[in-house]
């Protein structure tokens, strides 16, 4: 008899979201899905605001990664102003960027996922929560709490507010670095690299321990995207889109924000408000593909700094071609977070850090405008229109957690038919298909939600909507 | 935690577009007005508190946390000592309490301030609005009196 499996909420997301596996009569997997539950409506409603309003109208997108949609959309802005930004403001919002990533990373990596990590997939799940980390591993949740404090403590610096800063605007930035800021970030720096390198090494320990999850954890082939350099190097902020097939090859590279909708589509299924990203000529859903911090190591031929390009060296010999299972984004987001630190460091010197031309003016001079740049979880979109009078008449996003969508379900369909036998579940099960989806650090449209107080309830339900089995958490 | 420790921080919580949800946050305002040139207070308002902050408490001598309750009487003024919390399974990780709080600093820093407070103010209406209800707006004067007179009382 047919049954179905229902994980909703999947907990320790940013946002809302379920799972459901359905089973056929012999108690066997035939499908999964990730379902997405919120509706994000922003792209009609800043329909008819002035275009100089949406970086901050985008912001509140998230509460998360907020500065990812700020410079994504200033970024589409200046496309229609037709403006260049000057040096210091593209190296500012560079390390804005940069700062969110190491702090939405350090949520993601030690609040959210270290719990299986360091705890254990099959631990308490009353305990498995950052309060049971720093019970156990009190230098490990010293390091995530700092790391998370020196990101928001950058934000917070350079934009004046850790949450939606106003300071990212069309043109650039609304004031240039004061020198006691920067004196301060640079003094922040060697706390932040004990707390990395402490991290790194705490992972590569336990990594080995966790080979039967890197198995089946959304371990299978597929092409990936993420913004490089022109030589190649991971990029945040600016630079051009790379799209690699799964054995590495570059189909298509300089793929700037103008050009992305030539190269990308999006597919709608009727169980998911987000939708699936794919690459335009092999169409979808073959021209799925991976983002975020996996992807972005795959493409990159290197990071830019020193610790970091030795730490992608390492990761690199984890396969002959890119690196397939997802569980391996945990350890691409601490070489992430390596890499943003560096790089601060590295922007912070820059002669030109302290110069006060740090924003260009202009009005209306395109009608359409287009952005983009790497949010934390992956590439990030921003597509606009506007009449003479600069008024939104269509805005279009395609978000990270989009272009990972199919790679999700796929994911947690490996992994729920390889755990779930004869219908049966366990508590641990149930939390392995739902660390599937986290080792993506999904952020569904979140701002603010209870995901450490929601309660989590699977139940087994017969075809005729009977409950056979349920376990409730929470 | 070298640096020499903060005599009061002052922590307060709340969503400013959310009515009487806003009361520690508009507090906070009022004490960053009247205290802002003390050096020994520090200042810290937030829509919510996170474990980040437990290394703020830890660098501090005393802390007077700021807050409305839901669950006290509207309009009603609470001010009451605070004890870690222990982290034990079952506790919340996305809202984080004055009590884990106090938990966390003395977990991940072995340093908690040695005097915890908490005010709050029952809320009337946390419904959307940037102003307070009738109840809370009349506790006001009676709220920031209690809070000169504990701060003093803090400073020594």
């Amino acid at each position: 008899m047919p049954q179905t499996i229902t994980i909703d909420p999947v907990t320790r997301l940013e946002g809302h979201g379920k799972i459901t596996i359905q089973l056929n009569g012999q108690g066997e997997v035939e499908d999964a899905h990730f379902h997405v539950t919120q509706v994000r409506g922003f792209e009609r409603f800043s329909e008819g605001r002035p275009f100089y309003e949406m970086p901050s109208l985008m912001a509140r997108i998230c509460g998360i990664c907020p500065v990812s949609h700020l410079i994504a959309s200033a970024k589409a802005c200046e496309a229609i102003m037709s403006v260049r930004i000057p040096h210091t403001a593209a190296q500012l919002r560079r390390m804005l960027n940069l700062a969110q990533m190491v702090q939405s990373h350090a949520l993601s990596f030690f609040y959210l996922s270290s719990p299986d990590l360091l705890l254990g997939m099959d631990s308490d799940p009353g305990g498995r929560h950052i309060f049971g980390v720093v019970a156990a591993k009190p230098e490990l949740g010293r390091a995530g709490v700092a790391l998370r404090r020196f990101g928001q403590r950058i934000i917070e610096l350079l934009g004046n507010k850790r949450i939606h800063p106003g300071w990212v605007v069309p043109g650039g930035v609304t004031e240039p670095l004061a020198p006691a800021k920067r004196d301060e970030i640079l003094a922040m720096m060697p706390e932040a690299y004990h707390g990395i390198k402490l991290a790194l090494a705490a992972y590569k320990q336990i990594a080995e321990s966790f080979q039967p999850e890197i198995a089946v954890f959304a371990n299978f082939q597929s092409n990936y995207l993420g913004l490089v350099n022109e030589d190649g190097s991971v990029e945040f902020t600016d630079g051009a889109l790379r799209f690699i097939d799964s054995a590495g090859n570059v189909i298509e590279d300089g793929i700037t924000a103008t050009r992305f909708t030539e190269v990308i589509g999006e597919a709608v299924e009727p169980y998911s408000y987000t939708k699936f990203a794919y690459y335009k000529p092999l169409g979808y859903p073959e021209g799925s593909y991976r983002v975020g911090p996996l992807a972005r190591l795959n493409i990159a031929t290197s990071m830019g700094t020193p610790l970091a390009d030795a730490e992608l060296a390492e990761f690199k010999q984890l396969a002959s071609g890119p690196v397939q299972s997802s569980f391996y984004y945990h350890h691409a987001r601490l070489i992430d977070i390596l890499y943003g630190i560096e790089k601060i460091e590295q922007i912070l010197t820059d002669p030109l850090i302290l110069d006060k031309h740090v924003r260009a003016i202009a009005g209306v001079n395109r009608l359409e405008g287009a952005g983009q740049a790497e949010a934390p979880r992956g590439t990030l979109h921003h597509h606009y229109k506007v009449d003479e009078n600069g008024l939104i008449t269509w805005a279009n996003l395609v978000i990270a957690t989009g272009q990972n969508n199919n790679a999700m379900n796929k994911g947690v369909l490996q992994a729920a038919r390889h755990y779930v036998k004869d219908g049966k579940f366990t508590e641990g099960i149930l939390n392995r298909v739902e660390a599937v989806v986290r080792t993506f650090d999904p952020c569904l449209s979140c701002s603010t939600h209870a995901f450490g107080q929601m309660p989590l309830a699977l139940t087994l339900v017969d075809a005729n909507g009977g409950t056979v089995d349920q376990i409730v958490r929470g | 935690m070298s640096q020499p420790k903060i005599a009061c921080l002052i922590l307060a919580c709340g969503n400013t577009l959310r009515g009487d949800d806003g009361v520690g946050p508009w507090l906070a305002d009022w004490a960053e007005e009247h205290f802002g040139d003390e050096p020994r207070v520090h200042i810290i308002s937030r829509q919510q508190w996170t474990p980040d902050l437990a290394a703020d408490l830890a660098g501090a001598e005393t802390v007077l946390f700021l807050d409305c309750s839901v669950e006290s009487i509207p309009g009603e003024i609470k001010l009451r000592a605070i004890e870690p919390a222990q982290l034990k399974p079952g506790i919340a990780t996305h809202h984080t309490g004055a009590a884990e709080l106090l938990a966390l600093a003395r977990e991940l820093y072995g340093a908690a301030p040695r005097n915890s407070l908490l005010l709050t103010i029952g809320a009337g209406s946390t419904e959307f609005g940037e102003t307070f209800s009738p109840v809370v707006a009349a506790a006001m004067p009676e709220v920031q009196r209690l809070l000169r007179d504990t701060l003093s009382t803090l400073l020594g």
